[in-house]
């Protein structure tokens, strides 16, 4: 036994071994594929740089044959971005085994990333006649296609794609041609498929209810949001949607002490500040909505709604000036909104330049098709210009927008608003506004819970519009009307954008189309 | 607002308290030169004493020098050579007689090596693979010099190309070969046959017919050619064989050998396969789409962590039953059992130094060390019961020993609302000079309007202005005209007398060279001096920045300095097509001059 043991261990190490063919004259061969457990390993474990040094030896030992380890190392180069190099090193290892749909999909995978769509689809096709039952070369294909533009085929490969095995992945991009078609509903039906089959995917969470936040089906938008964020409570834009939907109902603290995670996590986010100062705004706290939107504006000068906000805040500060400079900076980036031209108008009529104001009333009257509140200032001024014939005709103007949107929605308007209407129309001696009639039968009871009795029905997809009819009228009524109304008017609500959804939901897509533009 | 956070704090702190103080600190070792991971840590009571020791197949600094550790406490009681990295350590035992000694099992390249009370016992090797048999009658053939390299070489690339069975690492290299190589090669290898030989990726075992903790255990051994094996425990026969679509990497199995067993293999394409014993072939897949980094089964549950720093709960049939976001990536993964109290978690070591035990979905305790863990090992060590080694990338080893009062309860980690909704927002201050402006604005706002207004229309006209005229007199240094469009920009340097002014001009058509340019300098004559006032300038190509350089002499020592002109003019027109104006500096190379 001892004997036998000592027999056993002479021949254990391998030095001894391998001596003894190193003795002959053919040397024996190293096993190719000796450490790409080791290779594998270090790479999952994101230890690049062991990877590599084991990478380096073993391809110098096998004289560049190990397919893996040039695989690996393509991998790495990807990872660091390299993408050409990875590129190549793909192709070496497709060389070296050409049977493989593996290889083949990673060479595509690069041409992806370099922008060559149209190369990465064929080399996609070839490996899927290797391997026909692999979602993922269907999905790629399916998302080459979108940049592509060829949505309909997208379309089918990624639905092969759901048919061979589901993924969330999957599902997300077939939401996005929805959207990028425009199909709202379509888009929903897909992600709620998705939340089914993954139930705690924040990220699909959070995009069926900036969805639905979108179509202004607000109870599921919230239910969603607060799904997500149960199962991750910090995140970003679950937050920042939820919290602009506590805004429009005025919970303000609420949404501050939501936002502070935000602030925590993403500290640089402009939509962030934006929200926050309009939080402020809400409480009153106008110097720090002043203080929170300037960083917003700092973070994005080019964001109209921040620039639209301060414009605002401005306002009922009294700040005529600063609030032009702010309008017409929005203006500039977003010349097609008759309200912005509105509020400049406002800012105008305080600064004394008549002319102007009524150039830009006439832009915005042009411009806006619902909102009786711009008829209606238009309408003041002329009539404190004199002019009752076009305040009247403005006046009607109004009426109509008012009577269409009675129509349309149970929507209720702001008392501030029809007061001043009331008051206008008394002095134009249009007798009793008819049109009400309905409102005015308790505005007080709606001062403060205006949004949050009715919250489903009221609110407007942007939610700015409302908002702005509340500003709007307080603007209103700084002019001193003959019959002595006016005064110091309060701000009800303030401008709560939600802001982030519109980025987050329309934002992908139409950076996609951008992309598909540049080719 | 100020009394919640301090509040918040305060459990936050005693929260973590009470965490490590399930723990003891048993040993620190930072410098215990230990590299290698969960697959070769092993705790085992080598040598039937009732004395735990850990056994650990280190891969040394760079992963250089392969040793086999045995560790007592805080000491290596051996330390032995290995002749190749080890994948992957199992003990387990081989027979039933007494006394009951588990067998120590190192894989390690081609081969399993056994040791027995530490000692060599067995070395098992990977069957040869079966050759192409097209390329070992190539080989034939080039044996009895039928065949010449060239068409050898020819025959073996249409092989590679199209067979299922892959060449021999022999082929490959000739394949590599230069021509004049070959025939060399082909003489020194021709009488050999062809090998092909596969490697061990992972190992794990398999209880063989009875369930008892001291039952006998087969090895399952996952190789690179994408199949398992499951060996006799004895005889080291192959009991067993199943393929796999991948290459394995992790193996977690359960029941026994000869009545029935699961087996998932984590594999390299990011899957997980799932055979049982009666299946040659995976009967259920899980498709991660990302690479797995760790695999361990917690009763009935296969938990998988990701190398998206995700923990994902799988059922035995695939189905994902819950995911955990961790705080940085995981590096490895083991099972934590504590049988006294039934209990079975996973701990997964992070990048960020964290170790984190979860069952299924809730935290249950936080142990951080110093550095990012590498390998994790829970159970008996020494003389006691739970005790929790860990090694961390710099080759630290780290003991701890779980207190016997200690009781895991969910919630032990974070729970409610996430810390930062504590912290203040970082508001801008608002300042004295804000309040004054915000008040004059609201007191002179028009007069402010009106006069910005006006300084505006101003600036206009004077931009305006200077613009026509630049226009008018081709003073811009960028000539957009569609014959000639060209730019032109211009560097000075040196401290002085003398300066070197280096013009750079440029065509910026996409095609057209331009001919026949002329650069002509206004200057003062009484300040500076210029080799050449004026020059012709040589065919540009489109594209291409050109040099011109001449130098600039000062003549004037009283630190004036003026504005020379540059004009680019065509041959024949009086205008020019563009011009500079370059402020010279100061000489202030006088006082030595």
């Amino acid at each position: 036994m001892a004997e036998q043991r000592l027999v056993t261990r002479t021949q254990f190490p391998a030095s001894a071994e391998s001596l003894k063919p190193r003795l002959k004259k053919a040397p024996e061969f190293p096993i190719l594929e000796k450490q790409n457990w080791l290779i594998h390993l270090h790479y999952i474990r994101k230890d690049y740089e062991a990877c590599k040094d084991v990478i380096k030896e073993q391809l110098q030992e096998t004289q560049g044959l190990c397919e893996y380890a040039i695989y690996v190392q393509a991998l790495i180069f990807r990872l660091e971005g390299n993408i050409q190099e990875s590129l190549e090193l793909f192709q070496t290892c497709a060389v070296l085994s050409p049977q493989s749909a593996d290889n083949l999909k990673q060479v595509a995978r690069s041409l992806f990333l370099l922008g060559k769509h149209k190369a990465a689809t064929e080399v996609y096709n070839e490996a899927a006649k290797l391997n026909q039952k692999d979602w993922e070369i269907c999905h790629n294909l399916g998302v080459c296609y979108i940049y592509l533009k060829q949505l309909d085929k997208a379309q089918d490969q990624l639905h092969n794609a759901l048919h061979l095995n589901r993924h969330d992945l999957t599902y997300i991009m077939l939401g996005k041609i929805h959207l990028l078609e425009g199909d709202l509903d379509k888009a929903i039906e897909i992600y709620k498929k998705a939340v089914e089959f993954s139930p705690e995917n924040t990220e699909l969470l959070t995009t069926l209810g900036l969805l639905y936040l979108q179509l202004g089906i607000y109870q599921k938008a919230f239910e969603h949001l607060g799904n997500a964020l149960t199962y991750d409570p910090t995140n970003y834009k679950a937050i920042l949607a939820a919290g602009s939907m506590m805004q429009t109902h005025g919970d303000f603290d609420v949404a501050l002490t939501k936002y502070r995670v935000v602030a925590c996590a993403v500290p640089e986010s402009p939509p962030l500040w934006n929200n926050i100062g309009m939080c402020f705004f809400g409480k009153k706290k106008y110097v720090a909505a002043i203080s929170c939107l300037k960083r917003a504006n700092y973070l994005a000068p080019f964001d109209w709604k921040i620039l639209y906000n301060l414009g605002l805040v401005h306002l009922t500060m009294q700040q005529y000036a600063s609030a032009f400079h702010f309008l017409s900076a929005a203006i500039n980036f977003q010349p097609k909104m008759g309200e912005l031209y509105m509020l400049l108008a406002v800012a105008l009529t305080n600064l004394e330049d008549t002319e102007n104001a009524r150039r830009a009333y006439t832009e915005a009257v042009r411009l806006d098709k619902c909102n009786p509140l711009v008829n209606l200032n238009y309408a003041v001024l002329l009539y404190n210009q004199g002019e009752e014939r076009g305040a009247l005709a403005q006046y009607q103007e109004m009426e109509k927008k008012v009577n269409l949107l009675k129509d349309s929605s149970s929507l209720e308007f702001d008392p501030e608003m029809v007061e001043m209407a009331q008051k206008l129309g008394a002095a134009l001696q249009v007798g009793e506004a008819l049109v009400w009639t309905k409102p005015v039968k308790d505005p007080k009871s709606k001062q403060r819970t205006t949004s949050t009795s009715k919250a489903a029905s009221f609110q407007q997809p942007l939610g700015s519009n409302q908002a702005l009819g509340q500003a709007m009228s307080s603007a209103a009524a700084y002019r001193k009307l003959p019959s002595g109304a006016g005064g110091t008017s309060q701000l009800t609500r303030p401008p709560s954008l939600p802001l982030e959804p519109e980025p987050t939901v329309e934002a992908q897509p139409t950076e996609a189309s951008a992309q598909i533009r540049e080719k | 607002m100020a009394a919640a956070s301090s509040s918040d704090s305060d459990s936050g702190r005693a929260e973590s308290s009470e965490a490590s103080s399930k723990w003891l600190d048993a040993h620190y070792d930072p410098m215990a030169n230990i590299h290698t991971f969960s697959a070769c840590l092993e705790l085992a009571d080598l040598h039937g004493d009732g004395e735990y020791k850990l056994v650990v197949g280190d891969l040394g600094p760079g992963g250089q020098q392969p040793r086999l550790k045995v560790l007592k406490g805080p000491t290596v009681l051996s330390e032995s050579p290995l002749p190749a990295l080890p994948a992957a350590a199992a003990t387990f035992l081989m027979e039933q007689h007494e006394p009951r000694t588990p067998a120590l099992a190192l894989a390690s390249g081609p081969c399993v090596y056994v040791y027995k009370n530490l000692r060599p016992y067995f070395k098992f090797s990977l069957p040869q693979l079966p050759p192409n048999p097209l390329e070992q009658d190539l080989w034939h053939q080039a044996k009895e010099d039928r065949i010449d390299p060239l068409t050898l070489k020819e025959m073996l690339e249409g092989i590679r190309e199209k067979a299922e069975v892959p060449l021999s690492a022999q082929s490959l290299r000739f394949l590599q070969l230069e021509p004049s190589e070959m025939e060399a090669f082909v003489n020194q290898h021709k009488s050999k046959s062809i090998r092909r030989q596969t490697v061990i990726t992972t190992m794990t075992t398999l209880k063989k017919n009875l369930a008892d903790e001291d039952a006998v255990s087969c090895l399952v051994l996952g190789t690179e050619n994408k199949e398992l094996l499951v060996l006799d425990p004895e005889a080291f026969t192959v009991l067993a064989k199943m393929s796999l679509p991948s290459v394995p990497v992790f193996l977690e199995v359960s029941g026994q050998f000869d009545v029935e067993f699961r087996l998932a293999a984590a594999c390299r394409n990011g899957n997980i396969y799932i055979l049982r014993r009666d299946s040659k072939r995976p009967r259920y897949c899980i498709e991660l789409s990302a690479q797995p980094v760790g695999l361990v089964r917690v009763h009935k549950v296969l938990v998988v962590g990701s190398n998206r720093d995700s923990l994902h709960g799988f059922t035995h049939k695939g189905k994902r039953l819950w995911t955990v976001q961790m705080p940085a990536a995981i590096l490895t993964m083991n099972l934590l059992e504590q049988r006294s109290r039934g209990l079975q978690a996973v701990m997964a070591g992070l990048a960020n130094g964290e170790v984190r035990i979860h069952r299924d979905k809730a935290l249950l305790s936080v142990v951080r060390t110093p550095d990012a863990v590498t390998s994790l090992c829970f159970g008996r060590y020494g003389r006691e019961d739970h005790t929790l080694i860990v090694t961390t990338r710099g080759g630290g080893l780290i003991i701890k020993i779980l207190k016997r009062t200690a009781v895991f309860v969910e919630g032990g980690g974070e729970a409610g609302p996430p810390p930062a909704q504590a912290m203040k927002l970082n508001m801008p201050r608002k300042t004295r000079l804000y309040v004054d402006q915000t008040l004059r604005e609201r007191e002179a706002g028009t007069a402010m309007h009106r006069a910005f207004q006006a300084d505006l229309y101003l600036l206009r006209l004077r931009a305006a202005r200077a613009y026509a005229q630049a226009l008018e007199s081709s003073l811009s240094p960028v000539s957009a005209t569609a014959r000639e469009p060209l730019k032109l920009h211009a560097v000075v340097q040196g401290l002085g007398p003398t300066f070197k002014l280096t013009l750079h001009l440029q065509n910026t058509s996409t095609a057209r060279p331009i001919l026949g340019l002329l650069v002509c300098f206004l200057y003062n004559e009484g300040l500076y001096a210029l080799p050449r006032a004026f020059f012709k300038v040589p065919l540009l190509v489109p594209g291409l920045s050109y040099p011109l350089e001449t130098f600039v002499e000062s003549l004037r020592d009283k630190g004036v300095s003026d504005i020379i002109k540059v004009l680019v003019l065509r041959e024949g027109q009086s205008a020019p097509l563009l011009s500079a104006h370059i402020n010279m500096p100061a000489s202030e190379g006088l006082a030595a001059a």
